[in-house]
């Protein structure tokens, strides 16, 4: 998924590669990524950061939980110098990813870009950690 | 340059405000707390601290002759169409400054002021004329004289305490805000060290060792059981609502019985206050109505018996199969008793200017159900089950606004009595090998009992 912050004269694109097929991990796994910076128009591009976070969804406000943070402003790291990268780190032993009523866990990589001034941008892409089943609600018999 | 927008897209189709116009006028408010403190501040150092300071650490001692006693009379306007007089002591003294002898009236200390012309007087009966004391005068205006020194402490802890509060919220506010400016939402998530010192409210609960975002336990695992390892504390609803009929029966009647005085004290003086009386009188009602709810509800937490229950062992791991003890105490019949495991979200949110919560159960296994349960004083009823935790169960989690929590649920219907609820919370870590291996025990029946377990 891929989410402009703001319109501005670039629209950018990150294409982010996972080293498990179908994103899928399980706790204390090594999490490698690859990414691939397109569609920057020339346009300088000041600091990249990299994280690996869970975030809550649903009903409630969200929540955010930073397992991997990475910011890189070296200009020889940077596009046009650049334009691809890449970071591993292993997870954590929690939070499992977890799809419930009101509240869901996600885990996700993001990418975010700042361009020179203020403009800034994000990619972000979701991935599994472990394996649980969605929630549903009791019958009203139990 | 483009201004930020006032409103930004959360996940989904909600709408909240734009991040960025909320952190300036988060800025714009701390700042201006702390310009507040700061000017305040400035203002009482000034006006009161530093010319008492410099009284008592630059002035300079001398002897000095009291020549003529008088009162310094200050009118004050008061609302409505009043004047308020103070009356302040003051003395004619002569006194050698610098070598140089003077003549100057010194004001007494503000403590010795009065609003009544013959209390001053009599204060000021206390000196006598020709006598010698000792004075300080102020050695670059040798005509400035006071004959007493000292601090007067309540006014340099309304200087520093005042102040010195606005000036920390605001400044805290203000770092906290400056620290966060610019910065994306994983990079203030990842550099959160000074930011929790700085606004620990906002702080998720305590996460257990090694295991981010899942609750500790130590609150649960510190009270030893009778029978079986630990005995869990209990989540009453009841007793909440029993603390709060308690408290609001309190407070209401308070307000009934000031109210009451009053309009008695009214009725002695000969006058009848009816719009009081009419005040006073549904007042009255709400307060005996509160009254016999909190009895209600008294009556029915000590006539239904505590109940305890008690565990094999904590946290619990998926796949895990636990013993647990249910005890009932009190007297009478249960029509019936269950016991079943339960997992519950909870989410808090914003709607508007409140902060709403809602639960929501999302799975529930029933462990043990007794009909015509039978408890006595001398013979309390026990039941014995296993709780198996599922393989692919969701592991205890708690954030600052969202909660997936595993619990005990004790419900039980007594046969003179409404329903009752009592809730026990355990954890659930997610699997590690970390913990020791995932336990297994042996169904235990209990004696004239059918098993009861349901495996999931």
């Amino acid at each position: 998924m891929t989410s402009p912050e703001d319109r501005g004269p670039s629209k950018p694109k990150v294409e982010v590669q996972f080293d498990r097929p179908h994103r899928q991990y399980e706790t204390r796994d090594q999490l490698a990524v690859r990414y691939r910076i397109e569609g920057c128009d020339g346009e300088p591009i000041r600091a990249i950061e990299h994280s690996v976070l869970w975030y809550t969804e649903g009903k409630g406000e969200e929540d955010l939980g930073v397992h991997f943070f990475q910011r890189v402003t070296d200009r020889t790291m940077l596009p046009p110098t650049t334009t691809a990268g890449t970071f591993s780190t292993p997870l954590p032993q929690s939070p499992l990813s977890y799809e419930g009523v009101i509240v869901k866990v996600r885990w996700c990589v993001r990418v975010r870009l700042f361009f020179d001034g203020s403009r800034g941008f994000v990619s972000e892409h979701v991935f599994e950690v472990g394996c649980i089943p969605p929630a549903r609600m009791p019958s009203p018999r139990a | 340059m483009r201004l930020p927008r006032f409103y930004a897209k959360k996940r989904g189709h909600r709408r909240t405000g734009s991040r960025e116009w909320g952190v300036v006028g988060d800025g714009l408010f701390h700042g201006a707390l702390l310009v507040a403190g700061l000017c305040f501040g400035g203002l009482l150092v000034s006006g009161v601290a530093a010319p008492e300071w410099r009284i008592n650490h630059e002035f300079r001692e001398s002897t000095c002759t009291i020549l003529a006693k008088g009162l310094a009379k200050t009118t004050v306007a008061d609302l409505p169409a009043t004047v308020i007089t103070n009356w302040r002591p003051c003395l004619l003294v002569r006194y050698s400054a610098n070598g140089v002898m003077q003549e100057s009236w010194s004001l007494c200390p503000t403590a010795m002021s009065a609003s009544d012309r013959e209390v001053a007087l009599r204060r000021l009966s206390g000196w006598t004329l020709g006598a010698e004391t000792i004075c300080w005068y102020d050695p670059t205006a040798p005509q400035t004289v006071v004959l007493q020194r000292g601090y007067n402490w309540w006014l340099w802890l309304l200087s520093l305490l005042l102040p010195g509060a606005l000036v920390l919220i605001g400044g805290t506010g203000l770092v906290r805000v400056l620290r966060a400016w610019g910065k994306s939402e994983e990079h203030r998530a990842a550099s959160a060290g000074i930011s929790e010192m700085l606004d620990p409210l906002a702080q998720p609960a305590l996460a257990a060792p090694g295991y981010p975002a899942v609750p500790v336990c130590d609150d649960l695992v510190n009270s030893p059981g009778t029978v079986l390892r630990y005995r869990l504390p209990i989540e009453s609803p009841e007793s909440w609502a029993l603390v709060g009929f308690g408290l609001f029966a309190l407070l209401w009647n308070a307000v009934v019985v000031v109210l009451a005085v009053g309009a008695g004290l009214d009725l002695l003086g000969g006058r009848t206050d009816w719009w009081l009386f009419a005040l006073l009188v549904p007042f009255l009602g709400v307060g005996i109505g509160s009254i016999a709810l909190f009895i209600r509800s008294l009556v029915f937490a000590t006539a239904v018996g505590p109940t305890q229950l008690e565990i094999s062992d904590h946290p619990l791991l998926p796949g895990g199969r636990y013993e647990v003890l249910l005890t009932q105490g009190g007297t009478g019949t249960f029509r019936t008793l269950t016991l079943s495991f339960e997992l519950e979200e909870q989410a808090t949110f914003r709607q508007g200017t409140d902060t709403r919560t809602e639960q929501l159960v999302v799975w529930r296994q029933p462990v043990a159900s007794f009909d015509d349960v039978s408890a006595a004083p001398d013979s309390r009823f026990e039941m014995r089950a296993v709780v198996a935790v599922p393989k692919d169960a969701m592991h205890s989690f708690t954030s600052a606004h969202n909660a997936v929590r595993w619990r005990l649920v004790v419900r039980g219907t007594p046969e003179r009595w409404p329903e009752f609820c009592r809730t026990f919370p355990v954890v659930v870590f997610p699997p590690g090998v970390d913990m020791p291996e995932v336990p297994s025990c042996p169904l235990v029946v209990h004696a004239g009992t059918p098993p009861q377990e349901v495996s999931s």
